[in-house]
């Protein structure tokens, strides 16, 4: 037997902030009947008191009713325990109300399934503020929390009400039996205990979401996303064509690119000069063309064995050693007609080597043009030269960039083309060139005999040769030795028949040559295809062709 | 040209000097905020400001007061004991407006001067965890701004009535700045328990008026 062991004060809780309770839990009785007090006293007082009732909160409890509860006041309370042996007192704990409040659980906790009409059904949930708490004048404010859960769930859903006293759930799973709970706490203070279950059955018939309207977007978007996929597919190429429009390449015609992957430039170069470079066009495509023809003093074309460099003011001439080599035919009038067959068998060269008299001509119009005003079929582009203003003959464009030769390479079906075509289409190459160019000659032919010319002059190309239309070229053919200078041949004026009359070059004068040569005569083609022209010794014949010829000077301007 | 400049430097500048404007500036005789709207804000304030309150106590316990037996040290401490306060419902019930809204401005002018030397002291106090500095400059900032509230709130109320008597002074700075470690803590201790005390009475009485005036008892 012995005194009592030392009592020890659990808690103390207000639930509302106007009483509150104290609970201890007794030591050791040491063997006798122990009596257990509680004794207090509030700060700023010096009496002690003992509590005041220990009934109502049950056994080793002290309830502190509203007469004995002051906020704002620290309470140093202690517990006693008594037995015969003697007392033992507990430590004291200093209280004060304002921070122990824990309310008791909301109460009258309801449960009810809603069904509005035009609004989705829900769970309504109501309850009211615990016991012993005084809301209404402000002197206890509250805020709850609902949470709920489907009987056989785990895990709780919980929502946060604030200060209202219901709630509506709206997500619920039907045919499940839902649980509910709802607690409290004060604006400073500890959260209630949790509300008994409140349980309620949802039926199985319980809308829960409005599903027909999601499922009806749903089709609808995948009705929409197949329309769009299927525009997609079916117009996409042009789509993107239209978005981002394909680079052309770039691409020389009549030109093989596989010569550049070989890598050898010979091969290269030959291809070039081979190969219609640069390229003419086709013998129906082909309405216009200009030559410029190199004027040596012994009337031949001089050939010059040097290929490779293409220097400025310095134009080889290319030396057919051969010059029967399968183009004696060439020579012959009635090689045009076959040859306006096959354009792409001997294509002649026609140099027109730079001169210092053409190197003068700072304002030549170096563009190129595009003789034909369609590109040609098989895409071979005549290139042209443009004269300056001082020619009174033809102007011959001049291709763009080049400093040295410029070729003009054609057919002899070109050729023959430019003899048939070339006042047919002369207004029309013209209108393409430079105006100051183009003045002397733009009113020998103009406008809508144009066509009809071009018509007739095509149709008489691929006729029989044996019209006067034909070349007149001489038969025999007159190998070239000499070497000469090169001289530049314009060509004066195309007849009407056809026939080509050259003049060479003037020097810097303008108007109508005084001196006229006339080169109309192919004596002979080389074996780089160029077309050896001598004068006509039957200049009777030209000067009675150049009466036409002579009308048209004076009406260049 | 230049008046108009200045007129239009100063009030660029006026506008800067504004960190949230107010329903209402605050003297303006003839600006008028619902009450209930200075009830709601006033009640806002309180209630923040005895959060920041308990939670910088806390943390102060926890740190500096363990085992210490300061709350021993505590009763009687609080310099606005004078104050005569309703200690529970019925009696806060019985209470006047004026008298309530009387000592709850008595309380906040009584906390300034302490609150400004409170910040300057936990800044001075080695180790003084972020915790409780920054909520000790955000109550000083709040306190100055319930009191302006009130003010305003007092205006309407009791239109003409008089204000306050002085309020009680606060005079703990020399034992902030003693240099026994422990008596200053137990200084720091005396101070935030009664900050937190104060800062519920506060709350409690303005909730009291928000629901007696505004609700008419029907909160």
């Amino acid at each position: 037997q012995s005194p009592p062991g030392k009592p020890k004060i659990i808690k103390c809780r207000s639930p509302g902030k106007e009483t509150f309770t104290c609970w201890w839990e007794p030591g050791a009785d040491g063997g006798l009947p122990t009596n257990y007090t509680l004794t207090y006293h509030k700060e700023g007082e010096t009496l002690t008191h003992e509590c005041p009732d220990y009934k109502t909160g049950g056994p080793n409890t002290c309830y502190f009713n509203k007469k004995h509860t002051s906020i704002w006041k620290l309470y140093v309370i202690t517990v006693n325990a008594i037995n015969q042996m003697g007392v033992s007192s507990s430590d004291p704990l200093y209280v004060d109300v304002t921070y122990i409040v824990e309310p008791e659980p909301p109460a009258n906790l309801t449960l009810e399934l809603k069904h509005p009409e035009d609004r989705k059904p829900y769970l309504w949930i109501k309850w009211f503020p615990p016991t012993l708490t005084d809301v209404k004048s402000g002197w206890f404010m509250i805020q709850y929390e609902i949470r709920l859960k489907p009987e056989k769930a785990t895990d709780w859903e919980i929502h946060f009400a604030a200060k209202q006293t219901q709630l509506k759930i709206f997500s619920l799973y039907p045919g499940q039996k839902y649980l509910v709970q709802v607690r409290c706490k004060p604006d400073h203070g500890y959260w209630s205990e949790w509300s008994p279950e409140s349980s309620i059955q949802i039926p199985n018939d319980f809308p829960v979401k409005d599903t027909t309207m999601w499922i009806f977007v749903a089709v609808l978007s995948a009705v929409i996303c197949l329309i769009m996929v299927w525009a997609v597919a079916l117009k996409g190429y042009s789509m993107m064509t239209c978005i981002l429009p394909p680079v052309p390449g770039p691409k020389i015609k009549g030109f093989d690119i596989h010569l550049l992957e070989k890598g050898k430039s010979e091969e290269l170069l030959r291809a070039l000069e081979s190969q219609d470079f640069p390229p003419t066009s086709d013998c129906e495509d082909l309405l216009m063309e200009f030559i410029e023809v190199d004027d040596s003093e012994d009337q031949q074309l001089m050939p010059r064995p040097s290929k490779e460099h293409m220097e400025q003011g310095v134009k080889p001439m290319h030396m057919d050693p051969d010059s029967d080599s399968g183009r004696g035919s060439c020579d012959s009038p009635s090689l045009f007609s076959e040859k306006c067959d096959e354009p792409q068998a001997h294509p002649f060269k026609f140099h027109t080597p730079e001169g210092p008299e053409k190197l003068e001509n700072p304002e030549t119009n170096l563009t190129y043009r595009q003789a034909t005003q369609s590109t040609s079929r098989e895409g071979k582009i005549p290139y042209f030269h443009a004269n300056g203003p001082k020619s009174s003959t033809w102007p011959f464009p001049q291709p763009p960039s080049l400093h040295n030769p410029r070729y003009s390479y054609h057919n002899i079906a070109d050729v023959c083309e430019l003899a048939l075509g070339m006042a047919g289409t002369t207004a029309t190459l013209l209108d393409q060139t430079d105006q100051h160019a183009l003045k002397p000659s733009k009113t020998i032919e103009t406008g809508g005999e144009e066509k009809a010319a071009k018509q007739r002059e095509s149709e008489g190309c691929s006729s029989k040769p044996d019209q006067d239309t034909a070349w007149p070229l001489p038969q025999d053919k007159t190998p070239l030795i000499s070497a000469k200078p090169l001289e530049y041949v314009e060509i004066h004026k195309v007849s009407q028949d056809g026939v080509l009359a050259l003049f060479p070059k003037q020097n810097e004068k303008v108007g109508a040559p005084e001196t006229s040569k006339e080169y109309s005569k192919v004596s002979r083609v080389t074996d780089s295809n160029i077309l050896v022209l001598v004068p006509d010794p039957q200049a009777q014949n030209l000067t009675l062709l150049e009466e036409p010829a002579k009308e048209a000077p004076p009406a260049l301007p | 040209s230049r008046l108009l400049l200045l007129l239009v430097v100063s009030n660029l500048l006026l506008c800067q000097g504004v960190v949230s404007t107010p329903v209402c500036p605050s003297g303006a005789g003839n600006c008028q905020v619902s009450l209930r709207d200075l009830f709601d804000r006033a009640v806002m304030v309180s209630h923040y400001i005895h959060n920041l309150s308990s939670e910088m106590f806390n943390e102060f316990d926890k740190r500096y007061a363990q085992g210490k037996g300061f709350i021993t040290m505590a009763l009687n401490s609080c310099h606005t004991s004078s104050l005569p306060t309703p200690e529970d419902k019925e009696q806060a019930q019985q209470t006047h407006h004026e008298v309530l809204m009387n000592l709850i401005l008595g309380l906040l002018r009584s906390w300034n001067d302490p609150l400004y030397h409170l910040v300057t002291e936990v800044r001075g106090m080695k180790g003084a965890p972020d915790a409780i500095l920054s909520r000790a400059i955000e109550i000083e900032e709040e306190n100055k701004r319930l009191l302006e509230g009130m003010e305003m709130i007092f205006g309407q109320v009791l239109p003409g009535a008089k204000e306050t008597e002085p309020y009680p002074v606060w005079s703990g700075l020399p034992s902030l700045q003693t240099k026994d470690e422990d008596a200053r803590h137990s200084a720091f201790y005396n101070l935030l328990h009664c900050l937190r005390r104060d800062s519920s009475k506060i709350d409690t009485y303005l909730k009291l008026l928000n629901c007696r005036i505004i609700y008419n008892n029907n909160c």
